[in-house]
């Protein structure tokens, strides 16, 4: 087991390496960030002088092996545009982006877990179809759309929600502006979180439905019903309690389709989250940014996707993972 | 004691009820830097007249206004005596003074950017506590459009960590102390920039009344309009053509367009494309654009279409020269140089610049395509589009041009002067065209003193490159602000498109 | 974007499999009508060019004179069914050819998908060992960086490489290459898992003895037992690549302006929500929304007809 856990570190590393690699890559290939900051009427020179100064002009491997070496000591370089550490600037965004994706998993675990178990324990009942029927649906409609038109209901026509930010935010414990905690910033998380979790809960639904249905083949639960035990304590209580760990397990991998979701919501609603960030980065050529955030994205997916292959291995021992043979 | 206090809540009361309002303002991007010599665009610009004061600003009619100088006047051909106000503070408490002026002015001609504007300048001298005597390298006519871009800094607030580096984590890039109406209080980088009005400021003549000003960077137009139509914000600019209809619907908001200055045209390569060099082929890909129907279709009205550089409020401008729009001129044409039969182009454009770019761009490559003429068109969001831009990469090129002196001649020297890296002449010339009777107007009309040969050597230049068809002029950009209908825009927003904020007043 | 975890377990295949699903998709109207609907948008694709009422490469294809006309019924200009976009383009015939490009870019990244996915997951499959382990950790590290991650940030450095107009004609390549490349790992693990239970049958054994050789046993004797799984995820694919496509256009970093894709149009078109020309915006995203609609429906259902045990609905 122990080396097992050694293993996958060390790929994390090397993955972490490749990324690293890769991102440091795109800064010289990404547009000119000196083009992009100077004014109109300024000569080639200056920006060649520039160009120098920033350290645009020495050999590839000597730009990485800077840039590799400072990133060990945790210094992802500095961003062109915010003028302060990336790490520090994606690090202010992370709050944002964290609670939207949180309250998005709330609003998708209240709404998918009950019509998911529905639709598992009456799999033949015409609403079980419908549920199936309209998650499909949902499914089917890419999450920018929903966004845009939610905004162009609720907001413009309706003028019902705020159409963008994130409003105003309290500071918790001293440890991070959150706009959970007053009416405006709920109203403002309203509309973005509603969308991602439109296109998250159909994943879900499914996802729930077809382990529940394993789970309520299984022995355990047959002897459960030969004992005697209720209906709902039956389903909620022992088969719900099993479906869950392993919905949870796959749904960590979902983390990446979740990040490059909020990169689409975040641009539209202009939520000011890591997403919009990198997106924003994009458009301004912040190189430093772009790498940065890719390496600290890249981070998450790894620690994630570890962490679900030991839970799910040790969870799950039918599952054979390659490289776990103990 | 109770007289004191009853005084002081009056104080108070009487305070609160003159300066009330507070305004959000949502703007495309927000400047990068706190530093106004960093960056000069327009944004910068607009948040130097905010939280400082330039010596002389424009008027609406295009004459110049005193500000923190009060009075200049020519000593000879080489030096102008500029007086200064002698009741200015700064935010951090400190006077202003002539040493300011000069600490201002040289810490600009170290300025990336600014050094070109300023690089007229041999020299500033102080003569006592609030005169100054500038010294330029040649006689030069533009001074005053010059000294509108000194926005003064606090010499002792800034001393010792004066340096202005481009992207640099400088002292003045977080840290500053201006003359303005507008106090910083506090900035987060792309998010915010929240000023409050400046108890002590000096012009008491100002009826501007707004305690609070937040500015919000919000990129996407939609999302701009948006929070103006579910009031998250009081003010927006820009707004996409497309949407205007819509503002001018909507009750509670009204909007302002005012005729710009900026010209948008089409530079055609004469080093790349051999066919270009034919006079007739430039003038048909000129006839064959239809440029009022762009700014009608397109723009929705909210600009002009343009058939040369220089904007009506501008010297060189040549009324007669209007955009001719006539496809079987153009196709007759085309057959004379011999390519009935047409070629294939590249273009190039920005997609995220001009107002309608990417749009625009489309429109005139169909426009194009009914000469036989077949473009592939590419377009690219600004970072990217001006790295291709400065590499020639297309036969075609889309460019903006603000002159930022206000005069003709800054766009000649920018994109029609032969190309030439020593002196920066030419720099956006991506026509690679090159005639030396131009350039030596060019270089004439930069050191003509007397105003009326001046327009008539400005106006030479504009009918000579009209008649050689080198460019295709599209449109004059207009300025265009949306607001809530209780503020009173039209004022404060201006052609320059440098709005002065200190002078809004808001009846709430 | 989706992940299969555990791997289907193909049910015994029969050469009369394609008769079989023909005759259980006529008992389903559901599935039926999804299938018709799904055949005619193929045929619109395919016959866009005679079907278009406008020629998109003829020289009056676009004229701004005939910009933004609202759909017939608010205009009763019979010339524009569904009305113009902002260039005056017929917005019929552009969500035609915006239907066929993208259909065509979903259908040629499933296929780079399944060429990669099927040569990989039999050699993991058959051959084991170390190198299976790699291709696997391989093929979970790319699953775990989501496609729409790795497409945005490949093309936007491939945009700053080709930088010129040269990019116009390599945008589809591109978005073919990527959503090919991204996603491989899907139809991998798949193939490698029906392999693997192939591999212990007698059959196999049996072939081996007799000195059949290793890539005719893959090819011949083992692949043929994978179409039924390849042909649940294909569907779900080619539907996934045509929401990404859509998702990176309207990102900005698909389809050029000129030469729209589905996601590209409803892109430009949302710019004109606002300003109430919703036609631009409104028709497309319908026209794409049925199709990913009916070819997630032909999924569900092949999924439930081939693979009993399995009723797991994976997006």
């Amino acid at each position: 087991m122990l080396s097992f856990v050694l293993r996958r570190l060390l790929q994390a590393v090397l993955v972490l390496l490749t990324i690293s690699f890769a991102s440091f890559m795109i800064q010289g290939k990404l547009g000119d960030p000196v083009r992009q900051m100077v004014g109109t009427s300024v000569s080639v020179e200056q920006r060649e002088a520039l160009r120098d100064e920033l350290g645009l002009n020495d050999p590839t491997l000597v730009q990485y092996g800077r840039f590799l070496g400072q990133a060990l000591q945790g210094d992802l370089g500095t961003s062109y545009y915010y003028k302060e550490s990336t790490l520090t600037v994606i690090a202010n965004r992370l709050p944002a982006t964290l609670e939207l994706s949180f309250c998005a998993l709330v609003l998708v675990i209240v709404m998918a877990t009950p019509l998911g178990v529905f639709a598992a324990i009456n799999p033949k009942n015409w609403l079980s179809r419908s549920i199936l029927l309209f998650s499909t649906l949902g499914l089917s409609i890419p999450i920018f759309i929903v966004a845009v038109f939610l905004m162009y209901f609720f907001a413009i026509e309706w003028r019902l929600l705020p159409s963008f930010g994130r409003g105003d935010t309290t500071q918790v414990l001293g440890l991070w502006q959150s706009g959970l905690f007053n009416k405006d910033g709920l109203m403002h998380l309203l509309l973005p979180s509603v969308s991602l979790a439109f296109v998250m809960t159909p994943i879900f639904i499914r996802l729930i439905r077809a382990e529940m249905i394993d789970v309520l083949q299984s022995d355990y639960i047959r002897f459960a019903w030969s004992k005697g035990i209720s209906a709902p304590r039956i389903y909620f209580i022992h088969a719900l309690k099993n479906t869950m760990l392993p919905v949870i397990t796959v749904g960590g991998i979902q983390t990446g389709t979740l990040i490059a979701y909020t990169i689409l919501t975040e641009s539209i609603f202009q939520w000011p989250g890591m997403g919009f960030l990198f997106m924003d980065a994009v458009t301004r050529v912040d190189a430093p940014l772009i790498s940065a955030y890719l390496i600290v994205v890249g981070l998450i997916f790894v620690v994630t996707n570890t962490l679900v292959d030991v839970v799910y291995g040790l969870v799950n021992p039918r599952v054979r993972i390659p490289g776990y043979s103990a | 004691m109770l007289v004191r206090v009853l005084i002081l809540g009056c104080i108070v009361l009487g305070s609160l009820s003159a300066y009330a309002a507070q305004i959000r303002v949502a703007i495309d991007a927000d400047p990068i830097s706190l530093d106004p010599h960093e960056q000069l665009s327009e944004g910068g610009i607009q948040y130097s007249h905010a939280v400082f004061d330039p010596l002389v600003r424009w008027r609406h009619d295009g004459s110049f206004e005193p500000r923190l100088a009060t009075s200049w006047q020519m000593r000879d051909d080489n030096t102008m005596r500029v007086t200064l106000r002698d009741d200015v503070l700064f935010h951090s408490g400190n006077a202003m003074t002539a040493d300011d002026v000069v600490f201002t002015i040289r810490r600009l001609k170290r300025s990336v950017d600014f050094k070109a504007l300023f690089n007229i300048i041999e020299d500033v001298d102080k003569i006592d506590a609030y005169t100054v005597d500038i010294h330029t390298k040649h006689p030069y006519p533009l001074m005053l459009n010059i000294l509108a871009y000194v926005f003064v800094m606090d010499q002792q607030y800034y001393a010792g960590q004066d340096d202005v580096i481009k992207f640099g984590e400088t002292f003045a890039s977080k840290n500053v102390s201006g003359t303005g109406p507008f106090i910083v209080e506090k900035r987060i980088a792309g998010q915010t920039l929240e000023l409050v009005r400046n108890a002590l400021y000096w012009d008491d003549e100002s009826d501007g009344n707004v305690e609070r000003l937040e500015m919000i960077p919000i990129r996407s137009d939609s999302t701009r309009l948006a929070a103006l139509l579910t009031g998250d914000v009081d003010i927006v600019s820009p707004v996409a053509p497309v949407d205007m209809a819509r503002v001018s619907r909507t009750p509670g908001i009204s909007l302002s367009s005012i005729a710009g200055t900026r010209v948008v045209i089409l530079q055609m390569n004469e080093s790349r494309r051999e066919e270009f060099r034919d006079v007739r082929v430039r003038q048909a890909m000129n006839l064959a654009i239809n440029q009022s129907l762009i700014v009608e279709k397109i723009l929705r009205g909210h600009g002009v279409a343009a058939g040369q550089l220089s904007a009506s409020p501008f010297q060189g401008h040549v009324p007669e020269l209007t955009p001719q729009y006539d496809l079987e001129r153009a196709k007759q044409l085309m057959k004379e140089a011999g390519y009935e039969e047409g070629f294939r182009v590249t273009m190039m454009a920005p997609n995220n610049r001009y107002m309608g770019d990417e749009k625009i761009a489309q429109a005139a490559a169909a426009m194009l395509q009914k000469i036989n003429i077949t473009v592939d068109l590419k377009t690219l969001p600004k970072a990217q589009y001006f790295q291709q831009y400065d590499q020639r990469v297309a036969d075609v090129m889309m460019l903006g041009w603000q002159a930022d002196t206000f005069d003709s001649n800054n766009i000649y020297e920018f994109l029609l002067a032969c190309p030439n890296p020593d002196t920066g002449m030419g720099a956006y010339n991506a026509s690679e065209y090159c005639n030396p009777v131009i350039d030596s107007d060019i270089r004439h009309a930069n050191r003509e003193m007397n105003p009326e040969r001046r327009v008539h050597a400005l106006r030479q230049i504009e009918r000579q490159i009209y008649d050689d068809a080198v460019v295709i002029p599209l449109y004059w950009q207009s300025i265009v602000w949306a607001a809530k209908s209780d503020i009173e825009l039209d004022h404060v927003v201006n052609f320059l498109n440098f709005p002065y904020w200190g002078n809004l007043e808001v009846e709430r | 974007m989706n992940i299969l975890h555990r791997p289907l377990i193909p049910t015994s295949t029969k050469p009369t499999r394609l008769r079989h699903i023909l005759s259980a998709i006529r008992g389903d109207k559901l599935a039926l009508f999804a299938l018709l609907i799904f055949a005619f948008y193929c045929l619109v694709a395919l016959l866009a060019p005679l079907l278009a009422p406008y020629d998109s490469s003829s020289n009056d294809f676009m004229d701004l004179l005939n910009a933004e006309l609202p759909p017939y019924w608010q205009s009763g200009d019979s010339r524009f069914l569904l009305g113009t976009d902002t260039q005056g383009r017929d917005l019929l015939s552009v969500i035609l050819y915006g239907t066929r490009l993208s259909l065509t870019i979903g259908v040629c990244a499933v296929l780079i998908q399944l060429l990669l996915g099927v040569c990989i997951g039999l050699l993991s499959g058959y051959i084991g060992g170390r190198l299976d382990t790699f291709l696997m950790r391989c093929a979970d590290i790319q699953l775990s960086f989501s496609t729409m991650m790795v497409a945005i940030v490949v093309l936007a450095v491939f945009q700053a490489l080709f930088g010129n107009a040269a990019y116009q004609q390599l945008a589809m390549l591109m978005l073919i290459i990527v959503l090919g490349i991204a996603e491989w790992p899907i139809f991998a693990r798949i193939i490698r898992a029906c392999v693997l239970a192939e591999k212990e049958k007698e059959y196999v054994d049996a072939a081996r003895i007799m000195g059949v050789s290793k890539v005719r046993i893959m090819f011949r004797h083992i692949l043929p037992n994978t179409v039924s799984p390849i042909l649940v995820i294909l569907t779900i694919q080619i539907a996934n690549a045509i929401v990404a496509e859509a998702a990176l256009s309207f990102l900005g970093l698909g389809m050029p302006p000129t030469q729209p894709s589905l996601g590209a149009l409803i892109s430009s078109g949302v710019n004109y929500l606002f300003s109430g020309a919703w036609w631009i915006a409104v028709f497309p995203s319908i026209t794409l929304i049925i199709l990913i609609f009916v070819m997630n429906l032909l999924g569900d259902w092949l999924r439930d007809h081939l693979n009993p045990q399995t009723g797991k609905g994976v997006p």
